[in-house]
């Protein structure tokens, strides 16, 4: 249950298309990206609005759709970040939840903006010497579907909700994000 | 939990701790994604060398059937969220859809402010592609190790202060974007007939401001693009190299003096031979663009109706065109500031007159078109009518049917809606720029991998050389999706005339190319 003292200690919760602001600090952020008129793409949202309710404490909470660099203002002046996100590998079934760290990720580099994911927008951010986090981990949910607008959620995605948002919590009330840590 | 739920969960979790525990990587084999994921599938004839190259990428589906039922009045919402990259021209396209639907004529006011919405989101969209990612390229250099051509490869070259540059104007823009749109991801700005807000006159300096630093940024941006490709013998010959080369028509938004215009004016086509082939309003496009399928592809390749389909070949009896920085400029006369028509005119004498036929000169006009955007932002950001109060026309007429076109930074973008009288979607049609492009794109990818592949042998290289290809005109694919890894794969299948698999090519993260 959430009490006031928990959410007297949230940082800000922005909304979708909100940018911290420049200065903005958070100790943990958790991003979670998606988008809610593309089907199972719509669980970052959803998670984020449940994250929202009762922020973890001292944890700041965004969702955004933006791609390429729109990213990067989601990625600096934070210490840890814990991205929530869809991912399609065709592994696993749909709904199948992963922690993952950013080594993790094997794909090519983006040179669009189109093709400038999560990974290549952390790489600019340390380039550019922009305050990127010191930990970053990805509750990433095998997604069915990700690409009709305005398409149901896949039921085993969408019953994923709760385990997501629980280890969200976990995570951001751990004092290492990195499990070997703990 | 549900029984699924928690297998599902105690499945992650074994898979998580497997990873972090003993040290054990999982790897995310971004060619699993869905199929046909930024994959080129090259067929080859008996002699071992290509025959046909197609280039398959995922598009999002079910627009049309989302969109009906829903008032006109959110399409600029919600069309908006199909690109990541670009919701700002999708709003513009959907808001003047709007206008045309009910038939309402903005305000002068009105109008300008979208124009500077407008220009600040074009001058932060070339300025990005520009540095991080045409970079690669001409920055880094096309022979650069694989590992360097980069988003980090390009700060190394240009430096971090000039990065941080970048991302600082990028920053302010955004501020001032957010100022006048509400929000940047999703601007509420547009209404059919004007805006939502006002500018006040103590809003103004700040836009100065920035308008003035934006041109300032883009002279220097221009300085260096001539200091690295134009004074760099290599990479102008690479840019008129017969392999990035297609004789196709190419179309643009002008103004009444056939000058380049982002926000509004007529679609002009010109031919291969650079000759006006067509001059029309948005509301005719209809008339003139026309979309043919293939069997391998979900992708619809344009053409322009009036010339045919004539298959995947250039010249003057084949519709295929091309949009695009290089095509707007191709289609205009010139530009509408002084310092970008400088910049024009230096292009073209450059490389040869009208229209240039050399698809990795979009990279050059692509700087052309920010120093206009910059100027334009100024030009807007110091028009005393820019703070007149007046910016709606409430709209009065029974909505039916509106077109709205602008150019977004990729090129053409139609929007086009039919409603019933109460201004209900009955049906929504969009043409987004790589649909446009798309046909011209196939051609680049199999004429760049008929280059690389010779008698059965492909080289690895055919990555680097198809990707450079098609990375000129930016396309645009199911961007809106943020499924992980959020970056397009690229792999390359050589198949046999059979069909059959010989081997694939697939880059890594590092740069490295695996075959298997």
């Amino acid at each position: 249950m959430c009490v006031a003292a928990d959410r007297a200690a949230a940082g800000p919760s922005l909304g979708p298309g909100e940018q911290p602001p420049a200065e903005a600090w958070a100790d943990t952020r958790v991003l979670c990206l998606g988008n809610d008129i593309l089907s199972d793409d719509a669980l970052g949202v959803i998670v984020a609005e449940r994250l929202r309710e009762c922020p973890p404490r001292a944890c700041e909470v965004t969702y955004t759709f933006a791609g390429g660099f729109g990213l990067l203002d989601h990625l600096v002046n934070a210490r840890r970040l814990i991205v929530v996100d869809t991912m399609v590998t065709g592994q696993v079934d749909p709904g199948t939840v992963s922690l993952l760290r950013e080594e993790d990720f094997r794909c090519a580099p983006g040179d669009s903006p189109h093709y400038v994911g999560l990974f290549e927008a952390l790489e600019a951010g340390r380039g550019l010497e922009l305050g990127t986090p010191e930990e970053v981990v990805i509750v990433a949910v095998e997604a069915a579907d990700c690409l009709t607008i305005g398409g149901p959620m896949h039921p085993s995605v969408e019953a994923a909700v709760p385990a997501v948002v629980d280890l969200v919590r976990k995570l951001a009330g751990s004092p290492s994000l990195l499990p070997e840590a703990r | 939990m549900s029984k699924p739920v928690q297998e599902a969960w105690e499945q992650g979790q074994k898979k998580a701790n497997e990873g972090y525990m003993q040290q054990r990587r999982i790897t995310i084999d971004p060619i699993t994604r869905l199929e046909g994921h930024g994959k080129i599938d090259i067929f080859l004839n008996e002699q071992g060398d290509v025959d046909r190259a197609y280039f398959q990428v995922p598009e999002l589906r079910g627009f049309e059937r989302f969109a009906q039922g829903r008032p006109a009045e959110d399409m600029p919402q919600i069309t908006s969220r199909i690109c990541g990259v670009c919701p700002t021209a999708h709003h513009m396209a959907g808001t003047k859809a709007l206008d045309d639907l009910y038939k309402v004529d903005p305000p002068p006011a009105a109008k300008k402010i979208r124009e500077l919405m407008y220009s600040l989101f074009m001058t932060e969209d070339h300025t990005l592609h520009f540095y991080f990612l045409g970079g690669p390229d001409f920055v880094v250099g096309p022979d650069a190790p694989a590992a360097e051509r980069n988003v980090l490869g390009v700060i190394g070259k240009v430096g971090v202060d000039i990065g941080k540059k970048v991302i600082s104007m990028r920053r302010e823009i955004r501020e001032v974007m957010t100022l006048i749109g509400g929000k940047v991801i999703h601007p509420v700005l547009g209404l059919p007939g004007g805006v939502s807000r006002r500018i006040k006159p103590a809003e103004q300096e700040r836009i100065q401001r920035v308008a003035d630093e934006s041109v300032e940024f883009a002279k220097f941006t221009l300085q260096i693009f001539e200091d690295v490709v134009l004074k760099n013998t290599d990479y102008v010959n690479l840019i008129v190299s017969d392999a990035f080369t297609h004789y196709t028509y190419y179309m643009g938004l002008t103004d009444d003096d056939n000058r380049v215009n982002f926000y509004d004016g007529l679609i002009r086509v010109v031919s291969p031979e650079g000759g006006e082939t067509a001059r029309f309003p948005a509301q005719e496009y209809l008339d003139y663009v026309a979309e043919h399928v293939e069997p391998w592809s979900y992708v619809k390749f344009c053409y322009l109706k009036p010339i045919g389909w004539k298959g995947f070949t250039d010249g003057m009896d084949s519709g295929i065109y091309a949009v695009a920085p290089l095509a707007r400029l191709n289609a205009a006369d010139g530009m509408a500031t002084p310092l970008a028509q400088e910049a024009h005119d230096k292009l073209f004498e450059t490389l040869g007159g009208k229209p240039v036929h050399h698809t990795l000169a979009n990279h050059w006009a692509r700087v052309v078109e920010l120093l206009y955007a910059a100027e334009r932002l100024r030009e807007l950001a110091y028009d005393p009518e820019l703070v007149d109060p007046n910016v709606r026309t409430l709209p009065t007429e029974t909505p039916k049917e509106g077109v709205g076109v602008v150019e977004a930074p990729r090129g053409t973008l139609f929007h086009h809606y039919q409603t019933d009288d109460r201004g209900v979607i009955e049906k929504a049609n969009l043409i987004v720029a790589t649909q446009n492009n798309s046909a011209r794109i196939a051609m680049s990818v199999e004429k760049a991998a008929k280059g690389m592949v010779s008698g059965g042998d492909v080289s690895e290289g055919v990555l680097n050389t198809v990707e450079m290809a098609f990375r000129a005109y930016d396309p645009c694919h199911a961007c809106a999706t943020h499924s992980l890894p959020g970056s397009m794969p690229l792999m390359a299948c050589v198949r046999d005339p059979q069909g059959r698999i010989l081997s694939t090519l697939q880059r890594d993260r590092d740069g490295r190319v695996r075959r298997s």
